[in-house]
């Protein structure tokens, strides 16, 4: 094997697949990175794979072969490698059972894993439909901050992406709290319905990195449990994860459809009167806001220890609320919603709130909702 | 795990040094890296030692083999100078499942830790993984009548469960501020045997609900 590339490319494509390498790889194969250089309808390409039997990642670039093959090298020193070597053409080749990465007059040579005791990748599902990068990203990115953390509870740690003709509606939960996100995008098939909950993290990490390409393709296998699959792919990257089996909870009865209080705040400010008021909040102390007309008060800290107060311009359209919140799920939900005036809804203060941001036209409903679990007021 | 046991001396260089004149030791070199070396008396300190992540370089000179172990941080050295070799064996020991501690288990540590009153009224918590020579006890605390309690937590209690557990308690109970120390053998579900050799030996066995110890969450309403 033998072809030059930029040093750019490489190294973006490189670093960019070894986010999917096993940190403590099950078997020392899996360590490798698959560096794989062949013309293929006539394009000159090197191909980049790295696999953990839950995730696998694979890039496509344009290379200049002088001479074709396969080989298997420590993904982690490769990345390395390839982010510090100097901005000039680089050249890779295979000398016996060693691979040498040179470039201006700098040269590494690294040893070759057994290529045979690599495992194929997956095959990438059937394409189901395609959505904007960067919408995708965004929206991936408000539902995966509800996501829980617990492995114990693993139907709780995916993101629920829910396909419906052309709306695709993300959900995830942690039990305190929701994030409901609906967003439209272009199915193959516009009678098409599918479920599937995606391990979160993956999730977010992959809709953040293939923002480089316009779309991002997604394709789903196999949904009826055990050996479900997702694909993404935009940009020369594609990358598959392994569905979560579990039942999904029904949230969409959770959410409540009446209100007695709705409240709009500037977003900004309640972020920061949050994070200030909250320095007295210790772990699983209550955050007390209290909704009144014109004014909403943030209150936390108990008479024997250290207390705080501030009081925000806020409007109030029904009753008069009390009610308390953990603060870094308040927090999490303003942090998430994409307009610059939050707006509360609530019932009663045992009940679930609503967050979201003020349309831009009145009548409009917000394409993102955060149901959020009060805490007691007194703790 | 190799084992060698010969005629060696010891020299340490760090922030201190040491020496340990020639004799016939064992030496032990894991599969970690670390080296130890032993003499024939005490059940549970080396002589000398040098934690991972270090080096060994085996060097020969007139005099015989000299191993230099080297810290890989803080760069202090092991020099052992080895003259007759008894006993040189090498063993595959595999990963130690009595060591592993898997996520349900690290989590029933957790919440047993968090709501302690769970083996009685009054209990109150010391520390988890309190540090001993041999490993740590999973949780160090104080029963009801302020007498020091050590419990080992398992998901499936067996005889070597108990067994870690009696080495535990023979070790923290040679400690003045803490003695007399008895054990609390804690998991969710103990096999007979293992019961009937905890009460034999005076260590009292608790079955834990892991769904009700993580229902009781400190009064946090949630939405499902």
């Amino acid at each position: 094997m033998k072809f030059r590339v930029e040093r750019d490319v490489l190294a973006d494509a490189v670093a960019w697949t070894a986010r999917s390498l096993p940190v403590r790889p099950s078997v020392p194969v899996l360590a490798g990175m698959l560096l794989d250089a062949s013309e293929d309808d006539g394009r000159q390409r090197l191909k980049l794979s790295s696999f953990d039997y839950e995730v696998s990642a694979q890039v496509s670039v344009e290379i200049e072969i002088e001479e074709p093959g396969t080989t298997l090298v420590s993904g982690r020193l490769l990345a390395e490698i390839t982010r510090n070597l100097p901005p000039q053409t680089v050249e890779v080749s295979t000398d016996g059972a060693k691979v040498v990465v040179s470039c201006g007059s700098a040269k590494f040579t690294l040893i070759t894993l057994p290529v045979e005791d690599y495992p194929a990748l997956p095959e990438m599902p059937q394409l189901t439909g395609a959505v904007g990068s960067d919408a995708f990203a965004a929206a991936v990115g408000q539902v995966a901050v509800a996501a829980g953390r617990d492995d114990t509870l693993p139907m709780l740690t995916g993101i629920r992406v829910e396909i419906e003709g052309d709306t695709v509606t993300l959900a995830s939960t942690d039990r305190y709290r929701l994030a409901v996100r609906e967003l439209a995008w272009k199915p193959e098939n516009p009678d098409l319905s599918a479920v599937a909950l995606v391990p979160a993290k993956t999730l977010a990490d992959t809709a953040k990195s293939l923002t480089n390409g316009a779309e991002v393709a997604i394709a789903l296998s196999g949904t009826e449990s055990g050996e479900g699959m997702i694909g993404f792919e935009g940009g020369g990257r594609r990358t598959t994860t392994r569905l979560l089996d579990g039942e999904f909870p029904k949230y969409r009865a959770l959410l409540p459809d009446s209100f007695n209080s709705v409240a709009e705040v500037q977003k900004a400010e309640f972020i920061e009167a949050v994070k200030r008021v909250s320095l007295v909040a210790e772990r699983n102390t209550p955050l007390r806001l209290a909704f009144s007309e014109g004014q909403l008060v943030l209150e936390a800290g108990t008479g024997d220890e250290a207390q705080a107060v501030e009081v925000l311009d806020a409007t109030l359209e029904g009753d008069e609320i009390q009610i308390a919140f953990n603060s870094a799920f308040l927090i999490d939900g303003l942090n998430a919603i994409d307009s610059d005036i939050a707006r509360l809804q609530f019932t009663t203060s045992t009940k679930p709130a609503i967050i979201t941001g003020k349309p831009a036209e009145e009548e409009a409903s917000s394409d993102y909702r955060y149901l959020i679990m009060p805490v007691r007021l007194s703790s | 795990m190799r084992l060698v046991i010969a005629r060696c001396s010891v020299d340490y260089v760090g922030r201190l040094t040491a020496h340990l004149p020639m004799a016939p030791r064992l030496i032990l070199h894991k599969a970690d890296g670390s080296v130890s070396i032993h003499a024939d008396d005490r059940a549970f300190k080396p002589l000398n030692w040098m934690n991972p992540p270090c080096t060994v370089r085996e060097t020969t000179d007139d005099d015989g083999t000299v191993w230099t172990v080297t810290h890989g941080k803080s760069g202090e050295k092991l020099i052992l100078r080895i003259e007759e070799v008894w006993h040189d064996s090498s063993h595959e020991l595999g990963p130690d499942p009595g060591l592993r501690k898997d996520g349900v288990e690290a989590h029933l540590q957790e919440l047993l830790a968090e709501h302690i009153t769970t083996l009685g009224e009054g209990y109150t918590l010391i520390r988890r993984e309190y540090p001993t020579a041999i490993g740590p006890v999973d949780i160090l605390c104080r029963d009801g009548d302020g007498a020091t309690v050590a419990v080992e937590l398992k998901r499936r209690g067996d005889i070597d469960g108990v067994e870690q557990l009696t080495r535990y308690l023979d070790l923290l109970n040679r400690d003045p501020a803490l003695k007399p120390v008895r054990g609390v053998f804690a998991a969710q579900e103990i096999k007979p045997q293992a019961r009937v050799l905890a009460t034999d030996r005076g260590i009292s066995c608790v079955t834990l609900d892991y769904d009700a110890l993580r229902g009781i969450e400190p009064d946090i309403p949630r939405l499902f």
